[in-house]
């Protein structure tokens, strides 16, 4: 706290544009960002080299990429706003599951598609309110309040389907908006880079979302500026349960059946997604951008290793080893940037 | 905007608290305690531990609620029922470790709860980076910081302080409540705060020193109250009294 004459001032001043460069780059998402780069340099190089054996630029590739990477994506963006707030949702894979019976069966039911997707959002919603409330009114761990309402869901959906798929084909309009393609581009994948974008809005532009960094940061020192921390983790719970229910919506649209057990560890794998994309599990850190390149990332290393025809338990390893080594990067260079 | 800038009210306090009673189960913090902070003036309020100094600052927050008692703001009965109920009446609190969020840049912490918005909540970050720095560089002048980016865990214990105490500035508070300022702070940051404290007593900011380091007490303070276990034992002006007595009235009791 000493004093320092003007000069010094400017002249810090000036340096600033220099130093915030270096500074980027030691933000956790540069990490990721430069990974992601240099293998999506790798592999199209390796493509080019070899596309006979390795296929990854062809138009069946990067559909398939497309289209796969939005489920997880999605779920991962509301997940991730969670988290800012020092929360976790574990429901998400069950009210995914949920989401997709609960348009089905309404619209097996007669109804018109549209009401149906509203319906089928706000049981989304409901479900992280109800989560967002239990947890912050009775000041219990989210993780015990979602894994509790995971359990919960899950039953009521065997209850919903009686152990039986659903199947759900909807007009041609409506196919079209969740699972066509745009000028080559996979609608799911739009979908996501739209969400993406408004997270993006909300979390880095807007004032909640300047209170949901605040909040997960120090809690005690949110309050103590007169943010209402409870409304703030509420909301985010809610757009956990919202994130979920389109995701649901999404998938099933597309793949035009529902059972019961296909959300079952989505909400590990987005967790994962979230931390590996620069998201501290203590909150008030990460970036929406980090969420989207962790979710890209997390396809391309299955992707890769499908093309490659590993077995199937080389992805669990490398996810695994992605995701540990991604905290202790993380977890470096935040060290570092904090000195 | 400042409210107690009407002359009619000039001869009553800042802000008074009479008779302010709280209990937590079968604990009473705090028993029929009066306490009153004058215009242009530091008060220390002394302690020992669990005597109660920091109940009554969360009560003057609106961060807690008393039991039983009167707020008067210039003379008139005011409620202090939350944190914007203090905020309006000119009161901000720099908490000894939680007055900022670590993970948050400067920019952020210096308007959390209090952003500026091109409508519909969308931040308008450009005009807030201009405000922190100009405060920053011109009303209190700290050494190192040279962005509003820089987070708040990177900062030295004093310039966190400094990005507290140029909040206050900025957003006009007629009253501080400072909660073990110097904890946390070396013997040159503390010379400095104790320093601030008086050029804002200049400027017509009154403060509330809550502390039981009774030497830069003294050193800076007006006026004292001194609590014990929940009651005040002696509210004394500093020409009345002597750091000894002061010290033996906290130890004795």
């Amino acid at each position: 706290m000493t004093d320092l004459s003007s000069p010094e001032i400017t002249r810090d001043a000036v340096s600033t544009r220099q130093t915030s460069w270096r500074r980027l780059l030691r933000e956790p998402i540069a990490s990721i960002c430069i990974l992601f780069v240099f293998l999506q340099i790798v592999c199209i190089a390796a493509s080019l080299l070899y596309p006979e054996s390795f296929r990854y630029v062809s138009s069946t590739n990067v559909g398939l990429l497309l289209r796969a990477i939005p489920v997880l994506g999605i779920i991962s963006l509301g997940v991730g706003a969670l988290m800012i707030t020092g929360e976790f949702d574990l429901s998400v894979g069950s009210v995914y599951t949920l989401a997709g019976y609960t348009v089905a069966l309404l619209y097996l039911a007669g109804m018109p598609v549209w009401i149906a997707v509203l319906a089928t959002v706000g049981v989304g919603i409901g479900v992280g309110i109800a989560n967002g409330l239990i947890t912050v009114k009775f000041g219990i761990p989210s993780f015990i309040a979602t894994m509790g309402s995971m359990l919960v869901v899950r039953g009521l959906v065997r209850w919903l389907s009686e152990g039986r798929t659903v199947s759900f084909r909807p007009d041609e309009t409506f196919a079209d908006l969740m699972t066509g393609s745009f000028y080559g581009i996979e609608a799911p994948f739009i979908w996501f880079v739209g969400l993406a974008i408004l997270m993006g809005l909300l979390v880095h532009r807007s004032k909640l979302g300047n209170h949901m960094y605040l909040v997960g940061g120090n809690e005690k020192t949110a309050i103590a500026v007169g943010i209402d921390s409870h409304r703030v983790k509420i909301i985010a719970f809610a757009m956990s349960g919202l994130a979920a229910a389109i995701a649901g919506i999404i998938s099933i649209t597309r793949v035009s059946t529902a059972t019961p057990a296909q959300g079952i560890g989505l909400e590990l794998k987005a967790v994962a997604v979230c931390v590996i994309g620069g998201l501290f599990l203590s909150g008030g850190r990460g970036t929406v951008l980090g969420i989207f390149v962790g979710a890209c990332l997390m396809y391309m290393v299955e992707d890769v290793l499908l093309l490659l025809r590993a077995p199937g338990f080389y992805l669990d390893v490398f996810v695994g080893a992605i995701l540990v080594l991604a905290v202790i990067t993380n977890a470096w260079l935040t060290r570092k940037s904090g000195r | 905007m400042r409210n107690g800038d009407q002359p009619s009210h000039a001869e009553a306090p800042l802000l008074e608290l009479k008779g302010i009673s709280k209990h937590y189960g079968h604990v009473q913090a705090l028993r029929d305690v009066d306490f009153q902070i004058n215009r242009n003036e530091i008060v220390g309020l002394l302690g020992d531990n669990g005597a109660g100094k920091s109940t009554l600052v969360r009560i003057m927050s609106g961060i807690e609620f008393a039991d039983s008692g009167r707020v008067l703001r210039d003379g008139r009965e005011v409620m202090i029922r939350s944190r914007k109920d203090s905020e309006r009446l000119g009161i901000e609190t720099i908490y000894q470790d939680s007055a900022l969020v670590g993970s948050a840049s400067i920019m952020r912490n210096f308007f959390a709860g209090r952003e500026l918005t091109l409508g519909l909540g969308i931040l308008d970050t450009r005009a807030m980076n201009t405000v922190v720095m100009d405060v920053l560089l011109n009303a209190v002048r700290i050494a190192g910081i040279n962005s509003p980016d820089i987070l708040v865990e990177a900062l030295s214990g004093g310039q966190r302080q400094a990005v507290a105490i140029a909040r206050a500035v900025h957003f006009k508070t007629a009253m501080l409540l400072l909660d073990e300022p110097t904890s946390a702070l070396s013997v040159r940051e503390t010379d400095k705060l104790l320093a601030h404290l008086g050029d804002l007593k200049r400027e017509g900011v009154s403060a509330v020193f809550i502390t039981h380091n009774l030497y830069h007490a003294y050193e800076s303070c007006d006026r004292f109250t001194v609590l014990s276990r929940g009651r005040v034992i002696s509210t004394v002006a500093k020409a009345d009294t002597s750091l000894r007595e002061i010290n033996d009235m906290i130890v004795k009791f």
